[in-house]
Parts: C-alpha cells; structure tokens; sequence
C-alpha cells in the first residue's frame, strides 16, 4: 500500500472506538514514518496508552500525575528543598551526613550519587552527532512556586557537590597539603541559562529516577540508547498537547519496555533463558539452521557472537544505525506481538545479508563490518526477517504467524 | 586477498573505569583525531592498527571494552588472548584511580601470566581539575612492577609512545613465549586472611 494509503488506513484505526490491536500492529508493522503517527502510536505499543480513545485523557493524567510526584520526591536532596516544614525539621533533627545507619536519607543519598554520576557520563554523551539532546527544552520541570528553579538544577547542584567530595588532598613540594579544588564550569553545560534545561538533562533525569525506582537494576550502560530515541520521539511530536508531556510519557513507555527486556541487563541474569547469552545463543541457532556455509564460517574464524551480537541484542540494535532508521526499524519491533523473538530474525537478516562479504573476509575485516555495518537499508533488512521467519515457520511445522513487510 | 602482509600479530585490550577515556585514546591512535563526545562502549570495541618496530611490520588488534562492572563477564573473556594489557585511569577521577587494583585483580585472575601491562593516566592536559598527582600514578605502577605514562587523547601526548612502547615490550619477549616463570608472590593461604577479621 502506498504511504499516503497507509497513513489514512491507520487514521481510521485509530478513530474507532475500539482499536483493534491486530489490525493496528500490522499498519505500524509497515512504518509511521508518515503524518506524524508515531508518537501517538508508539504509545499505544508500549501500553502507554489503552486502545480505547475515550479513556486515553484519564489514564494519561494519572500516569503524569504519578510521573510529576516522582520527580518531586526524589530528586531532592535531604535537608532541602522540600516546602513541608515539618518534614525538614525532621531531617536536620535525626539525620545528618556521618549517620552510620543504612536507613539514613544521607547515606541512601550518597550511594544515588554514584548511580547518577554514572548516569551523567553517559546522557552527555548521547547521540553526539544531533544537536538536539544539547538544545532547551521548552517544557522545564519547575520544582518552586515561582517557576525559578528547575528540577535539572538540583541534579547539578548534586553532580557538582559529588566531584567536589572527591577533591584531592595532594602534598606539595614543601611539605604542606592543598587541596586540589575541582569546580565545574557553567559553561559545560552549553551556556544554558539556570532556568533552563536541556534534553539530556532530562534524560538524565528519567534514567536517575528509574535507578532509583528500580534499585535491583539501577543503571547499566546502555539504558540511555534506549530511552534516547523514544524521548527523541515523544519531545518532536507536532501534536504540542502530547509534546508537552513527553517526558512523563517517556517514562513510562522505558519502564513497560524495560519491563520486558531487563533481564538482558542484569549481571547474574546472563546464563538464564532471558538473559543476554541466551538471547546470543538462540541468534547463533538461527543462523545455524538458515545459512549453515555462514555458520561454519563466523566459527571457524572465532568470531563469537559476543564481539557484535551483545550490542545489538542489548541496544535493540540503536547504535547499529541513525537515529531515523533506529525509529523505522523499532515500528517493525514494537509492532511485532512477539518483538524480541522477531529481533533475532532482524538480526540473522542483517547477518545474512552481508554473507558473500563475510565469507570472503579474514577476521579482522568481517569484525569491523560487523561492527559498522555497511549501507544499512532497513526496509530490505525488514522483509529479510519476515521472509526468514515465515520459511522457519514452514520449516519447523507452525502456523505461520508474523506480520509479513507489505 | 594478499594475505598476510604482516610479520607479527599482537593482540591488545583497553580496560578501565568508563568515561575515563579508553575509546579516545584508541581512536587517537587508530584515526590521529579526537573527539570528546564519544558515545558510551557497550560491550567490546575493536580496531586494527599495522606499525612498524624493529624492522617488523606488525599488526595490532585492538579491544577497547566497556568500564561499568556489568559488563566484565562479557569482557573478561577477552582477557585470555591478550598480549597486552592498557589500563587506564582518568587524573581527574579519583574513583578511576581507586579501581586499580580491582582491575588489576581482574587481569590476574583472568589475563595471561606473561601478559604485558601498562597503566595510563589519561586527560594529562587537564591540569586544573587534576585530582591524582604523577607521583602516586608512579608509585602504584612501581609498586606492581608495570610500565606507566601519563597520556592526553585531547592534546595527543604519550598516546602513539603507549602503545609502541607495549607493543615493544611484547616483542623483546620473542615469539616462541618460552615462559620463564617470574617470582609470582605466592597466593596468601586463606587461613592468613580470614584471622585478621575475627
């Protein structure tokens, strides 16, 4: 079906009453590219939103409301901010930075600023080649009345408090100590004025605050290409109503999808069947019984799974691509009823696809293609999957299930 | 394909906190440019470099591995090939340095017994906001018998020496590996350490 086609199919599914979820996974299947959908429907994927319409300004005030509470509760550091007297006199009475109890804010506090610090290395350094993540956002979270001061300017502040903890006592040529002072410069942060926030501050903001909701997890490396492009997403949205929101909407979208891939990111997860050499394993199965010539050649030069499949499997392939295509491909995905069992097939498309190149190579080139990979056509790596899939399905006597690339 | 059109083949790894630098130092070294806004490496990184030393043509591979602790399974496993070993700190975080040892223990459990070690100091260039002095770089390499310099991606000091002097290092000691067993210290019986917490 031609674009224009698609984008008023989908129109319609999404104005009935009703959405049926079947229909409307296939016309995403096909890309939202078109008419500025994708927003809208990404949500709608990842349980953001109920298929029912009319229930849609409910659910989505509550969400942010409880998103809005998250953000006041906990980003603030003890002993401040808070406008409940009573709670700060609390605070300053029974605890203090020394408190050896675990159970201390301060102590809890201290440990958040090694997840956070952690958490800033890696939103600064999100998608470097676009200048968005360091632009404004127009839509700060405002944590006073008067609409002065921003929720990023906490974080700041405890980000600049942290490296000045760690300041070094160094003993100089004479015998004294001086402590070498560290202070960050304003104008690392791009020269954004104090009431302002850029958008990798709030994706720091949402990836703290996931750490800190999700303690069993935290943060590993890795989150911030996830959460980046569904945030690029939300926060583009020509709709203003929902661009408004897109950061309480983000937060819960990460949260559902995390929900069904965490397992990839938890160390001692690894080996079970959920976790990421599984998820290895089942690719090098796949390949094994589709192209068996590639097979025994990626094996018999020792190029393991690891060396590429770990990010692509992990990142849902988010670094392997720009970011335009990274959205196209993650429609198919998110689409897709059974989405991570079809990435294997995207992924054994991609190997597939490249196969007279690796066949001919020596390791250290096929490395580098794998690792870069070449001229990526995400439409022709879409189908390939499909088609993989379809012929596995034959092949092993299912039902053939999966949305097939119109 | 020519093959071969290389007399040796060492291979390298990076490892080391993140955000301390390992990716810029390679790619400095790979590509003689820098960037700073490097996107975090997830997993394992890799590069080739051909030099030339002593008359020999020799072909680095190089892994650059990602820092944070989730990811060491993944990356201890390329320990075992290594030939040599960068660790690399960053002077301006004094928690990159504290790791040391952790990372240290990592190579000894995991790596080689004969593989070559360097430790780098990287981001020498920022001598405003240096936390670690030359001398305590110095000191905990002597103390552990490795190689050590200071290095700068950004303003590209030390970076190409590093990884001559590391691949020197494995040259000299010839190709047939004939392992002279060094003077190990001798693993502490278990019995030693647990007494001192009780």
């Amino acid at each position: 079906m031609a674009f224009a086609g698609r984008s008023v199919e989908l129109k319609r599914i999404l104005e009935s009453e009703n959405i049926g979820l079947k229909e409307f996974r296939e016309a995403c299947f096909q890309g939202l590219d078109e008419a500025g959908l994708r927003p809208k429907c990404w949500r709608i994927l990842l349980n953001c939103l109920p298929p029912q319409p009319a229930r849609w300004s409910e659910t989505l005030a509550s969400q942010r409301k409880s998103y809005q509470q998250w953000v006041q509760e906990l980003i603030i550091y003890p002993g401040e901010g808070q406008d409940d007297e009573e709670q700060r006199h609390d605070i300053t009475q029974d605890d203090h930075p020394l408190n050896p109890n675990p159970q201390s804010n301060w102590s809890a506090y201290f440990k958040d600023n090694e997840v956070l610090l952690q958490i800033d290395k890696d939103a600064r350094r999100l998608y470097p080649d676009m200048c968005f993540f360091q632009r404004p956002t127009d839509y700060p979270v405002k944590m006073d009345a008067s609409g002065n001061i921003t929720a990023a300017e906490y974080l700041r502040k405890r980000i600049d408090r942290c490296v000045l903890k760690s300041a070094a006592v160094v003993k100089n040529r004479s015998g004294g100590w001086n402590i070498s002072g560290v202070s960050r410069k304003r104008t690392e942060y791009e020269n954004l004025s104090e009431s302002e926030e850029a958008h990798w501050e709030v994706v720091e903001r949402l990836l703290f605050i996931y750490a800190k909701l999700n303690p069993g997890q935290a943060y590993v490396q890795g989150m911030n290409e996830i959460i980046g492009p569904i945030y690029y997403t939300f926060s583009t949205d020509k709709d203003e109503t929902f661009r408004e929101h897109a950061e309480a909407d983000t937060f819960l979208c990460f949260t559902n999808l995390m929900g069904e891939i965490r397992d990839r990111f938890i160390k001692h997860l690894d080996e079970s069947a959920s976790g990421i050499v599984s998820s290895m394993n089942n690719l090098m199965d796949l390949l094994k019984s589709t192209d068996h010539v590639l097979w025994t050649c990626l094996e018999g030069m020792d190029l393991k799974p690891q060396y590429y499949s770990f990010r692509w499997l992990t990142l849902m392939l988010s670094q392997e691509f720009a970011l335009p295509e990274v959205l196209r491909l993650w429609d198919s995905l998110f689409a897709d009823a059974e989405r991570f069992d079809f990435l294997l097939y995207i992924c054994c498309s991609m190997l597939v696809l490249i196969r007279d190149q690796l066949l001919e190579g020596d390791f250290a080139t096929s490395m580098k293609l794998l690792q870069n990979y070449p001229n990526p056509d995400i439409h022709k790596i879409l189908v390939k999957a499909t088609q993989l899939r379809k012929s596995r399905q034959i092949a092993t006597g299912g039902s053939v299930t999966g949305i097939m690339i119109g | 394909m020519a093959k071969r059109s290389y007399d040796l083949l060492f291979k390298l790894l990076l490892i080391g906190d993140s955000g301390v630098g390992k990716t810029c130092i390679l790619f400095r070294f790979s590509d003689d440019a820098f960037n700073t806004t490097f996107i975090s490496t997830i997993g394992i990184d890799f590069k080739i470099k051909t030099i030339e030393l002593k008359g020999k043509k020799i072909k680095l591979q190089i892994w650059d591995t990602a820092g944070q602790e989730r990811f060491h399974t993944i990356t201890t496993s390329y320990y075992r090939g290594a030939m040599g070993i960068m660790l690399v700190y960053d002077i301006t975080q004094p928690k990159s340095f504290d790791n040391i040892a952790k990372w240290l223990r990592n190579i000894e459990e995991h790596a080689n017994e004969d593989v070559e070690k360097m430790l780098l100091g990287n981001k020498c260039d920022m001598e405003d906001r240096r936390a670690i002095s030359r001398e305590r770089g110095e000191d905990i390499a002597r103390q552990h018998g490795i190689r050590f310099l200071e290095t700068s991606a950004k303003a590209n000091i030390n970076v190409e020496r590093a990884f001559y002097e590391l691949s020197e290092a494995i040259l000299d000691k010839g190709p047939n590996k004939d392992k002279i067993p060094e003077a190990q210290p001798l693993p502490k019986p278990r019995s030693e350490l647990s007494k001192c917490c009780n």
